[in-house]
């Protein structure tokens, strides 16, 4: 298969040892990081329609699910969520709550940044998986990115598992703390300028704010809701689960 | 398009968000301004005053500094999308944008992103999530926002 890599990508390789045009032939799974994922994989994750056009997908998938389901699975990730609601001490201000939707595994390929006034970054997206109560899919491969400027701000595309295609733009805000400490309050970082060598290791907590554009039908909902993400970056390969709330 | 097999990992990660609640802004606006367009009817409000309460955030609406840009789709949804800035107790200067939906059910529901000053006292804006619900006047005039951190 042909592949279009932008020269400058390979160089920027630091986050993963993983070599993009093995990771974008599928060959990520044989990967050490990868592999050993695999082998703690939950049998559930075997339940997700998954598009006939991720075939090969599925059969991995399949393989996964006979490794894991002889080590035994407890909680199903599919089950009906419950809404948790939040409120303030003051009973008249509205409460607001949150419903698990869906979760999507996105796999990233090249990093370019753009010496652009304000630094561009490019971040293109592989493909992944989408997978919940609510939604269930893939991310289409190698149709978008992340092009951010300060802040995530992706734009791509899902197919769900009927075949619908489903635009995501998703803005994300990540936010510094110091390394947390079990029992005591997370301490911000100052947020101005980017960190510099030496600094103390920041912990990271992600969140995205995803607005969707899906056709007429059972994933309308999409357009109407407010939805909000955590967001957990993996490497190797150079990936992030986004679980998605819906804003009730 | 190209072949993409998903690597197989780690589905398993859940991560959680919680709500905080953090402030409420008290805004009022014109009377709305309509016109039609191609992706329905575009409904200008223009911010005239305001002002935002809680534990860590005081603040005045800099008046006619925005307003609310909303199109109601032809589904009577309306897309929201607002812009304005305030202007904090001590002086700072603060951007505030919704984006979300306003739904003839009731659910008023948007995102706000929010910009301030990285050396000032409202640092921890910046960066932040927030999740706003808002109860609005029978006339629409005055709303009242609510902003919780998505933690």
């Amino acid at each position: 298969m042909k592949r279009k890599t932008h020269p400058e990508a390979a160089t920027d390789y630091a986050l993963t040892s993983l070599d993009r045009r093995t990771f974008l032939s599928g060959g990520a799974a044989m990967t050490a990081g990868a592999a050993a994922a695999l082998a703690t994989f939950p049998a559930q994750r075997a339940i997700a329609a998954v598009p006939a056009a991720t075939a090969t997908a599925t059969a991995a998938a399949a393989t996964a699910k006979s490794d894991s389901t002889s080590k035994g699975s407890s909680t199903p990730s599919h089950q009906a969520p419950e809404a948790t609601y939040y409120g303030a001490p003051d009973s008249d201000i509205p409460k607001v709550g949150l419903r698990w939707a869906f979760s999507a595994t996105v796999f990233f390929a090249d990093r370019v940044m753009i010496g652009s006034p304000a630094p561009r970054g490019y971040t293109s997206v592989g493909g992944g998986e989408v997978w919940g109560p609510r939604l269930q899919g893939r991310v289409l491969p190698a149709s978008g990115a992340d092009y951010y400027k300060n802040t995530f701000n992706t734009y791509y595309m899902y197919e769900a598992s009927d075949g619908a295609l489903i635009f995501i733009h998703n803005r994300g805000t990540m936010r510094r703390f110091q390394m947390p400490e079990p029992g005591k309050p997370l301490v911000p970082v100052a947020s101005g300028g980017p960190p510099a060598p030496g600094d103390p290791p920041v912990w990271t907590r992600f969140r995205a704010t995803p607005v969707f554009t899906a056709p007429d039908g059972p994933h309308a909902w999409m357009n109407n809701t407010v939805f909000v993400a955590n967001c957990q970056r993996q490497d190797n390969p150079d990936h992030t689960v986004f679980t998605y709330y819906e804003v009730l | 398009m190209r072949d993409f097999v998903v690597p197989k990992t780690d589905t398993k990660i859940q991560g959680e968000v919680k709500l905080e609640y953090a402030f409420q802004l008290r805004a009022k606006f014109d009377p709305a301004r309509r016109s039609r367009t191609p992706k329905g009817d575009f409904r200008y409000q223009d911010i005239t005053s305001g002002d935002v309460h809680g534990e860590r955030f005081n603040a005045a609406v800099y008046a006619d500094s925005g307003g609310q840009y909303d199109t109601v789709r032809p589904d009577h949804i309306r897309d929201v999308d607002a812009h304005f800035i305030l202007k904090a107790e001590n002086g700072e200067w603060i951007y505030v944008e919704h984006v979300g939906y306003r739904r003839p059910d009731g659910y008023y529901r948007a995102i706000a992103y929010i910009d301030a000053d990285t050396k000032g006292k409202y640092d921890w804006l910046n960066n932040t999530t927030f999740v706003v619900t808002a109860k609005e006047s029978a006339d629409e005039r005055e709303v009242v926002f609510y902003y919780y951190v998505a933690n």
